[in-house]
This record gives structure tokens, sequence and C-alpha cells, in this order.
């Protein structure tokens, strides 16, 4: 009787044994999916595009996401001292790019977004390049300013607007607000000249109607009687 | 027979513990910084010109600008270190960077440090065990995005004989 029940409690054993090493076996199956999905997610990949490449938007460390959230406020002065807030565009597209005079890719897509910034006026668009190297001096900004051709404003940050937009621990960084105030999207690291444009035009969709600014709307109807002129 | 099974049993209860606690204990965290220090004991001759080289890694698939960046708007690697009892140091001597392109700016060549670059430090140090504190100061960048710069604190270790 003794020997059946050893025997039993011996199988029991091994029962639990073998049950914890499959959970064990489960578990580090998970964490390693999880952690390929991770690594995944952080991939860059160079896509070749019309003879130059680009690198795919990357996660890594992109803070909190900003997605479907009231794109937070903020009041800026330009590199010539004028203040421009957010709210200045209310009903208005934006998109909000961080920026900083050492980041390389950033110098890339800033001359297409000043190309954008022309193509799609029309619509409203405006676009806001937010300087995140404040002490690199307002002399080193305006010289990248100068050599990216870019037109658009130009703020200067003042360390609580990296915070409101989730710690900027990558850049460059977009941040895509629709009509409604709204981030449509949000991107981390350079992306194609395709992806920018196709997430303006998302932007530019979403939100409901435009409300112009008297000003805007001036420069759309004058864009407008430009076109047509043209086709004309 | 029996005891032999329950001494299986019990190995194969504590492996499986075992390897569990691995699991739970693995390390997901994710590096800080995108360079690390490589703190190698290292042994000098007293009161003798020496040079202690200071290791550093550059996570795969990152760089960071070498000490002469190629443009004055790129932040250099600067490593700072502290004065130390019985240790005389010179001027670091910093590697030479490597050519690199970003692909989408083939024509503009940054000047960077990847995988493993040394740092020369020459001293003359008193006989005795030393150590300098430090820091490294870096701004690195992948193939499409840049990571604003960060500061490596170091403690550098060696003993002079």
């Amino acid at each position: 009787m003794d020997d059946v029940k050893r025997m039993a409690f011996v199988v029991g054993l091994m029962v639990v044994g073998i049950s914890l090493m499959l959970w064990a076996g489960w578990h580090n199956l998970r964490e390693r999916k999880l952690a390929m999905q991770r690594a995944q997610e952080s991939k860059v990949e160079l896509i070749p595009q019309g003879g130059a490449a680009a690198g795919g938007p990357t996660s890594e460390g992109d803070g909190p996401k900003m997605k479907g959230k009231a794109a937070p406020a903020f009041t800026l002065t330009t590199l010539d001292g004028k203040k421009v807030s957010l709210s200045d565009y209310k009903g208005r597209p934006v998109l909000v790019n961080f920026w900083a005079t050492w980041c390389g890719p950033c110098k890339v897509e800033m001359p297409w977004f000043e190309e954008f910034h022309k193509q799609y006026a029309a619509q409203g668009l405006e676009i806001l390049g937010l300087a995140d190297d404040v002490d690199a001096g307002k002399d080193a900004i305006a010289k990248v300013v100068t050599k990216t051709g870019v037109t658009y404003p130009i703020l200067l940050t003042d360390g609580k607007v990296q915070t409101a937009y989730g710690g900027l621990e990558v850049l460059p960084m977009s941040f895509y607000v629709d009509k409604s105030g709204t981030v449509v999207v949000q991107t981390a690291g350079l992306g194609t000249k395709d992806e920018i444009e196709t997430n303006i035009k998302k932007t530019i969709a979403s939100g409901g109607a435009a409300s112009l600014a008297p000003s805007v709307s001036k420069a759309v109807v004058a864009a407008g009687m430009l076109q047509t002129a043209g086709a004309r | 027979m029996n005891l032999r099974a329950f001494v299986i049993a019990g190995v194969m209860v504590a492996g499986a513990l075992g390897l569990g606690a691995q699991q739970f204990g693995g390390s997901d965290a994710k590096p800080k910084g995108y360079v690390t220090f490589a703190p190698e004991p290292q042994v000098v001759k007293a009161g003798k010109a020496s040079v202690v080289e200071l290791r550093f890694q550059v996570r795969d698939g990152f760089h960071v600008n070498s000490h002469t960046p190629s443009s004055e708007l790129l932040i250099p690697t600067v490593i700072k270190l502290q004065p130390a009892d019985g240790v005389k140091a010179a001027e670091v001597v910093y590697p030479a960077g490597t050519k690199f392109s970003f692909s989408f700016e083939p024509k503009e060549k940054l000047d960077v440090y990847t995988g493993t670059f040394i740092i020369k430090l020459p001293v003359v140090a008193s006989a005795g065990d030393h150590t300098v504190e430090g820091s490294l100061h870096y701004q690195a960048c992948d193939t499409a995005a840049c990571y604003p710069p960060k500061t490596l604190p170091i403690q550098v270790l060696f003993t002079a004989k």
C-alpha cells in the first residue's frame, strides 16, 4: 500500500513537473513572439524611391501615442520674435513637425514639407516646424532653415511643448492635426515622401469641413483663380 | 526504482521552476542609451607614462558622431574626466571616425563611430588602484532617425604597479 502511495506521489510530482515545463515553454514562446514583434516595430527599412532612398518611420522610444487625442495647445515664438499659437490655425489641417539642427533625417524631409505646404495651400494646410534644439542658437537654426529652403513658420520650443507631445525621444517627430484639432497621424523618424503626402491627404480629409481664416480664404481663392486661368 | 523515479521527478520540477524563474527574470529592459562603456580593469607601470584604453560600444544599427564631425551643426562625441588622486592625466586621444552617409543623402559624408571605439587616456600614476570618474557625451542616429544627445557616466578603473 505504501508503494502505491509513493508511486502516486511520484507520478503526481512528474505531472506537476511536466506541466511547469510546458507552461515555461509556452511562456518563453510568447515572450519571444512579443520580442520579435517589438523588434519588427523598431525595424527601420530603407525603401528606394526615385533614386533617393528614405527610411520607414521608426518606433524606437517614440513615447506615448497621441493619435486620436486632441493636439496639445502651445504658443511659441518664431525666429523673428513673433508669437504663434496652434489655436491660430483652428479649423485648418496642421502638420506639427519637431526637428533639430543636428538631425540629418529632419533636414531631408523639410524641403518635402515646403513642397507640400505650397501644393496643399488651397486646402488650408499649414506646417509648423518646431526646432527642438533652441540651445543651438537662432543663427544655427536660421542656417538650416535657409539651407532647406523652408518658408513655413519655424518656432522655438520652450521645453514644455516637447513634454506635452510625449517627450520626443526620436527626431524627426511629426503630428498631423486635423481641422477639429485631433492628431490623426503620429510619425517618428523619416518616412518616404509618398507616406508624408498620404498622411497630409488623410489629415486634410479628416475632421469635417475646413473653416479657413479670411486671409487663407483669399489665398485659396487666388490659387483657385490661378489654377483656372492655367487650365484655360 | 521508486527512489530513482522520485529523484527524476524532483529534478524535473526543479528544472521547470528554474526555467520559469528565468523567464520571469528575463531581461525585457530596453537599453536606455546607444553607447555602453566596457570598464576593463587595466594595469600600468607606476610612475611611468602609460596609456589607459577606454572601450566603448555603439549599439548595432546606430552611429554616433566622431569627436570631429563633418559639420559644425553636428554634436561631437566628447569625454570629460574628473581629476583623481595619484593620477596625472594628459589630453585624451580620440580615434578617427569612419565615413558614413545616409542612404537618402549619399553626397553628405558624416564622420562617425560605429561598433567599438577606443579613446586613449595617457596617464602617469602612482602605485595603487585608481578610479577616474567621468562621462561621455554623444548623439546617436540610426538610418532614419536621430536621438537627443545623451551623457553616459563612466568609471575608469586601473592599477599602477
